[in-house]
């Protein structure tokens, strides 16, 4: 169970969040109160590590969305003892603590002063200008975010996690080449995350329902997309899910005969043929996969349950036409 | 051929007792002395400012794009490469756009320069100060003591090497004096180290030598006395001419190829 | 070698590299001292005393081998070493050399502790 408090929590299931936070008070009585860096005592007593600090920190985010505020404050004080209250990621985590119990707007409008304060003072500090480009978001002041990441980005290019959160934003506001733009420059990054080469092929995917005008084209580079994350990991559930989407989608549209036009990524658009076989096989994939988890085959858990759902749903869908 | 007569040299076993243990002891006492006081002398980077910190990262996004400009299609890519160039040759992710062109600053005046080659020194003193320390503190309590017998043969050349400080002729090459086994203990200690202190310890002198020629080049990049702007027109230049090939061409005829159901 | 459009198609992350040769690098470190204990209380002398060190180094190497990468190679339905490792040659012949500091220091210890 230790093990999972050493991993971002940002994707924790509800379930393993609660779980985690209700040992949250015996953890924290197991541990030493303070643990101060130079003293005669530190030689005998158990060493502190970058895991215990990575343990206070996680625990302290899993016991805020399950509002256990006290255990939350406890583990902040702790880590305020052993690094200052001027490191840059505890700004960060203090100012978290401050949204998580804050009542109502006007609290948190004087959180969000409180992190201008510190970035007017010092404005490399990054932990607290993502923080106050959260906060921005919460508010519901979406351009002024945007504006403020814009500006981060500028400052720190090479932030994929900055970039893949401004794609989002673009993608809330319906601004699709602007989403597609920023995830080109996480991929640029990080070339071989296949999770991005799929969101980047959702993206388009959902850019190419939005406009019927150019869809074929983001349609076929959606699914490039969707063939390359599933080329970088092995029975990668939610890119076979898109290829199965895309290739769908692009088959009634092949089939109506719809004139194709010159795409603009330089590549040819897909024939027909190859769009039916990788349908096939996105089909064939998808029931394996929800099979074997189903039956709880070794090497086949680890899907998130939700996923297996969706896709088991998908294929539900399509084989109805079908047996009718 | 007639068997020649091992060489045997009766040793008081005290000499284990008072200079093999304590040699090898401190030994591994100053490999873990080591460790922390470069874990504790580690200086935390100092911190930059914004112009700073967006000077250095455009370089890096520039190197990121040519490194892995076949993750995007041809046109994002084209549209990319003109923005960058252009950019990178006007020089407008520069600390001090308007004073490019000009020569370095030299380093020995630069007070931030300073501070990190301190810390380059600061590391060799880690490994120098003990090193020549024990190497005193053995020949001044411990030379001239034959104190082991390798178990292989070797030849008459690593006499000298092994037998410092003891001047007998007729000794067979096999025995080792205490300084030798120093010497021994450098080199064999560090599987030692990697068991007691995790495999990336500052412990053993060989790590630290590959670390001076191996990372050294990632802080050069960036490091005092280097022209950022220079930099920038290589890269561009680098860029401008790069040959790009978009790497999802044909990943369907890949995919269906390899993936067998 | 792989061509660098291949390396493109299929990359070879670096930090997994590290990893694995690191993992077994410190198994081959442990591992040769303890031989050079097991050498030098057995008492062998040259030839035999390398020839054991040898042998049990590839005794290591092909454990590693017959118990981790050979599993996953037949669960790929491909040879496993390519899964872990840029080349055989690595694990088979990499411990050899790393170890071999470490098996003779303590080889000359307990050789001369037990002879003494």
């Amino acid at each position: 169970m230790t093990s999972s408090l050493l991993h971002p929590p940002a994707h924790l299931p509800p379930t393993v969040a609660l779980q985690l936070s209700q040992q949250a008070p015996a953890l924290l009585r197991s541990t030493p109160s303070a643990i101060s860096p130079y003293s005669i005592s530190s030689l005998w007593s158990a060493a502190e590590s970058p895991e215990l600090w990575t343990t206070y920190e996680n625990l302290m985010l899993s016991c805020l969305r399950t509002g256990d505020e006290q255990s939350a404050h406890l583990c902040l004080q702790r880590l305020t003892e052993r690094f200052g209250a001027d490191n840059e990621r505890l700004m960060a985590l203090r100012g978290l603590f401050q949204e998580a119990t804050a009542e109502d707007d006007a609290a948190l409008k004087k959180v969000l002063e409180e992190y201008e304060k510190i970035l007017a003072q010092d404005s490399s500090n990054m932990p607290v200008t993502k923080r106050r480009i959260a906060l921005l978001q919460i508010l519901k002041k979406i351009p002024e975010s945007i504006t403020a990441l814009n500006e981060l980005l500028d400052a720190s290019p090479t932030d994929a996690e900055a970039w893949a959160e401004l794609s989002d934003l673009y993608l809330s506001q319906g601004m699709y080449s602007q989403a597609v733009f920023a995830l080109e420059e996480v991929l640029l990054i990080t070339p071989y995350a296949w999770n991005m080469h799929a969101r980047l092929g959702e993206v388009l995917y959902v850019a190419a329902s939005s406009n019927e005008g150019g869809a074929d084209r983001s349609l076929s580079e959606s699914m490039r997309r969707f063939c390359r994350s599933i080329e970088l990991c092995d029975d990668y559930l939610r890119g076979y899910y898109g290829l199965k989407l895309t290739t769908s989608r692009l088959l009634t549209m092949l089939s109506q005969g719809s004139r194709q036009s010159k795409t603009d990524t330089g590549l040819p658009p897909p024939d027909l043929k190859t769009v039916e076989s990788l349908n096939e096989l996105a089909t064939s994939k998808l029931s394996e996969i929800v099979r074997r988890n189903a039956s709880g085959e070794s090497g086949w858990g680890g899907y998130d349950q939700s996923d297996i759902i969706a896709a088991q749903e998908l294929l539900n869908r399509d084989s109805t036409p079908i047996t009718r | 051929m007639p068997q020649v007569p091992v060489q045997t040299i009766h040793r008081d076993p005290q000499l284990f007792y008072w200079i093999l243990i304590p040699i090898t002891i401190v030994m591994i006492l100053t490999g873990i002395l080591r460790h922390y006081a470069t874990v504790l002398m580690a200086v935390t980077p100092k911190k930059q400012d914004l112009p700073t910190i967006r000077e250095q990262r455009s370089l890096l996004r520039a190197i990121n794009l040519r490194m892995n400009a076949n993750a995007i299609s041809t046109p994002s890519f084209n549209a990319r490469k003109d923005y960058m160039v252009t950019a990178l040759e006007n020089g407008a992710f520069l600390k001090e756009p308007d004073k490019k062109g000009q020569a370095a600053p030299n380093p020995m005046t630069d007070p931030a320069a300073m501070e990190g080659m301190m810390g380059m020194m600061k590391g060799n003193m880690a490994m120098i100060i003990p090193q020549t320390l024990i190497m005193g503190w053995i020949n001044a309590f411990f030379s001239g003591f034959v104190i082991i017998r390798l178990p292989f043969p070797l030849t008459i050349k690593f006499k000298s090497m092994l037998q410092a400080g003891v001047a007998t002729k007729d000794m067979d090459p096999q025995w080792m004096s205490s300084i030798s086994w120093y010497v021994l203990c450098i080199f064999g200690l560090q599987s030692v180290f990697n068991y007691l202190l995790g495999s990336d310890n500052a412990a053993s002198q060989m790590a630290q030598q590959m670390g001076q020629m191996g990372p050294g080049a990632a802080p050069q990049m960036f490091g005092p006395g280097v022209d950022a702007y220079k930099q920038y027109q290589a890269e561009a230049e680098n860029i401008a001419v790069l040959d790009h090939q978009y790497t999802l061409e044909g990943v369907e005829n890949r995919l269906l190829q390899s993936v067998k159901v | 070698m792989l061509s660098e459009r291949e390396l493109q198609i299929s990359p070879i992350v670096q930090d997994s590299v590290m990893h694995n040769t690191k993992t077994l690098t410190t198994l081959h470190n442990l591992t040769a001292s303890l031989f050079g204990v097991g050498a030098g209380i057995l008492g062998l002398e040259s030839y035999s005393g390398f020839i054991f060190y040898i042998i049990f180094t590839l005794l290591t190497s092909a454990l590693v081998y017959g118990l981790r990468v050979r599993p996953a190679g037949v669960q790929n339905g491909k040879g496993g070493i390519e899964r872990y490792f840029q080349g055989s040659m690595e694990l088979w012949t990499g411990g050899l050399v790393d170890g071999l500091s470490g098996f003779v220091l303590t080889w000359t210890l307990f050789y001369g502790l037990v002879r003494a």
